[in-house]
């Protein structure tokens, strides 16, 4: 189990000028096209994220939160601009390409958790694993090891129906991190859980960036939540303000 | 990938229940049709065994004072002489009713060390296999001699010697329990019940004139390109010969009409097997095309964490292939039952190439079923469905 620590706060400029880029956004655009409408979703974007920042993104419902973590994670392609990841310039690359490069460095925690109902918490976690060439014996391992990070080692045979909130998402996060990714995009990850609950998630969140230095962008509506990051990025209206 | 689509499907397996059962009664109604095409297939396959081109029948009723003894061979001779002074007529035999393609049937049980089967009957006389130009096997037809032989001559099938004599030599035999019949010879089977039947046990009998009573029925061998004007001539001099009407048919046009009776039972039932077909076909991709959008959340997860479209699409089909192997696995248990019973009394053969056939036209339906559900599943954009819960 993890245990509790007390956040440290850094400034952008001094994380910047001491790691290496892990993730680089260059007038990154993005427009969403209807036959009658365009939406201008994200303008001008440029984000230079080090490599063991944890940075938390925040701005009203719509400003395009979603949308830039989307981008950061090839789950949606930016309009306009580049997007590099650890140094890879990632806007060209074939489906297969991104789907490998998302499994192997990027780890994913959403507000709603989509655990898969039908799959006991383990086989949730060994998910990303079954995309990669891993024996069945090497999953169960790396599973167990995750869910045992996130203090869940008595649930593995439990189905998500029959966990909290908390649990869910601490089963995400053992499923994002299983894979031992780089990056981890955690898309309102206390959105969906009461204030204790949510601090028992954000600490693991801390945790897994102090101790493995995982890169982590997190999306959040909580001010608070935002503090314990090393830095906060502000939108509005698809636009960056802070 | 295979223990986890397991699992995924053993964890929902009340859901997929209705799945499984529909594609388990797909599976059996396929079977059934599928039995009974590759039954009638094996059977079209089958040699004829004989020449049925320019022979025709006569059916007529011979008149009450030539129906035995010598007035009834009298009554022959006059009738077949008049027919073999015709240029027209090449051979003819009178026989049985139960002639090729006729609806007529005699049998009887032929008994041999213990064996016995239930064989058909067919009177026969000397001309009787040249007419139809059959083919002998073993021995010879009948002759001359035979007429006055201590022991009633018979000659049997293929099937028949098969059956009672296995590998063993058949001609010389004698079978059959209170009145032992000397087997002569062992013909070739013939398929006499149409195309798509089966050959059944047969024994041919040389008439004698006990048995002439109930033989009315001449077959004629006439030449190639005999046409209706000389058919009507016959027509004309047997009714004034015989005395009382009488018929004549072509036994190519019998086998054409046996065939018929056949031919529309079968295309309905297939038709109605075909509709249902659909029917489960449209099932079936309904029931994809609703889990793909129940799961689209689930979709857009396993995109984020690695899968590609393509992976997508392929484990919706693997999925559905699991599915059905379950439904298969279940239906094969009853469809094996069918050999093993003996039901309907088919060949082994016929039920394990149709449950072959079954098993791999319900993996083609799935996967046509399949396909497009899935490549919808891999076109599903991640970002889009990670947000609609």
């Amino acid at each position: 189990m993890i245990q509790v620590q007390q956040p440290t706060m850094q400034t952008t400029t001094a994380i910047n000028d001491k790691r290496e880029a892990m993730i680089h956004l260059q007038n990154v655009e993005k427009v969403y096209r209807t036959d009658t409408i365009e939406t201008l979703a994200l303008s001008n974007i440029n984000l230079h994220i080090a490599k063991g920042e944890f940075l938390s993104i925040m701005g009203p419902s719509g400003c395009g939160k979603s949308t830039l973590l989307n981008i950061i994670g090839l789950l949606d392609a930016a309009t306009k601009g580049q997007v590099l990841i650890d140094n890879q310039d990632t806007t060209h690359l074939s489906d297969k390409a991104m789907a490998q490069f998302r499994n192997k460095k990027i780890g994913f925690i959403f507000q709603s958790y989509h655990l898969i109902n039908d799959l006991a918490v383990q086989d949730n976690v060994e998910l990303p694993l079954l995309y990669r060439s891993s024996s069945a014996k090497e999953r169960r391992q790396r599973s167990a090891e995750a869910l045992q990070k996130v203090g869940l080692s008595n649930r593995m045979k439990h189905f998500p129906k029959q966990l909290s909130g908390g649990q869910k998402q601490r089963v995400a996060i053992a499923r994002a991190i299983v894979g031992q990714p780089e990056i981890i995009l955690a898309d309102e990850p206390t959105g969906n859980l009461d204030s204790a609950m949510g601090d028992e998630i954000m600490n693991i969140l801390l945790h897994l960036n102090s101790t493995e230095g995982t890169t982590i962008i997190m999306v959040t509506h909580d001010e608070y939540m935002a503090k314990k990051t090393h830095r906060l990025v502000r939108l509005f209206d698809g636009s960056q303000v802070q | 990938m295979f223990r986890h689509l397991f699992k995924l499907i053993w964890n929902k397996k009340k859901e997929n229940f209705l799945m499984i059962t529909e594609m388990l009664v797909s599976f059996l109604v396929i079977f059934a049709v599928l039995s009974m095409t590759v039954f009638y297939y094996h059977n079209y396959r089958q040699p004829m065994g004989f020449d049925y081109e320019d022979v025709w029948v006569v059916n007529y009723s011979a008149p009450q004072s030539a129906q035995r003894g010598d007035s009834a061979m009298l009554f022959r001779q006059t009738i077949r002489q008049m027919l073999l002074s015709m240029p027209q007529i090449k051979k003819l035999s009178f026989a049985g009713s139960n002639v090729p393609f006729a609806m007529s049937t005699s049998n009887s049980n032929i008994d041999y060390n213990g064996k016995s089967v239930l064989a058909n009957i067919y009177d026969s006389e000397i001309s009787y296999a040249s007419v139809l130009n059959m083919h002998l096997k073993e021995g010879r037809w009948f002759t001359q001699a035979d007429e006055v032989s201590k022991y009633p001559p018979v000659v049997i099938n293929e099937m028949t010697k098969e059956a009672l004599f296995g590998k063993d030599q058949a001609v010389g035999k004698l079978i059959g329990k209170d009145n032992p019949l000397k087997v002569v010879g062992v013909v070739q089977n013939l398929k006499d019940k149409g195309d798509y039947q089966p050959v059944e046990y047969g024994m041919y009998k040389l008439m004698d004139t006990g048995s002439y009573h109930h033989a009315s029925t001449i077959l004629l061998k006439v030449q190639p390109g005999t046409d209706a004007a000389f058919e009507g001539k016959i027509f004309k001099q047997l009714s004034n010969a015989i005395g009382s009407s009488i018929e004549i048919e072509h036994l190519d046009k019998k086998l054409a009409s046996k065939n018929k009776i056949f031919l529309v039972p079968a295309i309905i039932a297939t038709i109605v097997a075909a509709f249902l077909i659909i029917n489960v076909a449209l099932g079936l991709f309904g029931v994809l095309w609703y889990n793909i959008n129940k799961r689209r959340s689930e979709i857009g997860l396993r995109r984020a964490v690695g899968a590609t479209g393509n992976s997508v699409s392929k484990q919706l089909v693997g999925e559905a292939l699991m599915l059905s192997t379950f439904a298969l696995i279940i239906g094969s248990f009853f469809a094996v039952q069918f050999p093993l019973l003996n039901v309907f009394d088919l060949p082994e053969g016929v039920y394990i190439i149709a449950m072959v056939l079954s098993i791999l036209f319900i993996y083609f339906l799935v996967i046509i079923c399949a396909l497009y559900p899935g490549r919808q599943a891999a076109a599903i954009y991640p970002a889009t469905a990670l947000h609609e819960d």
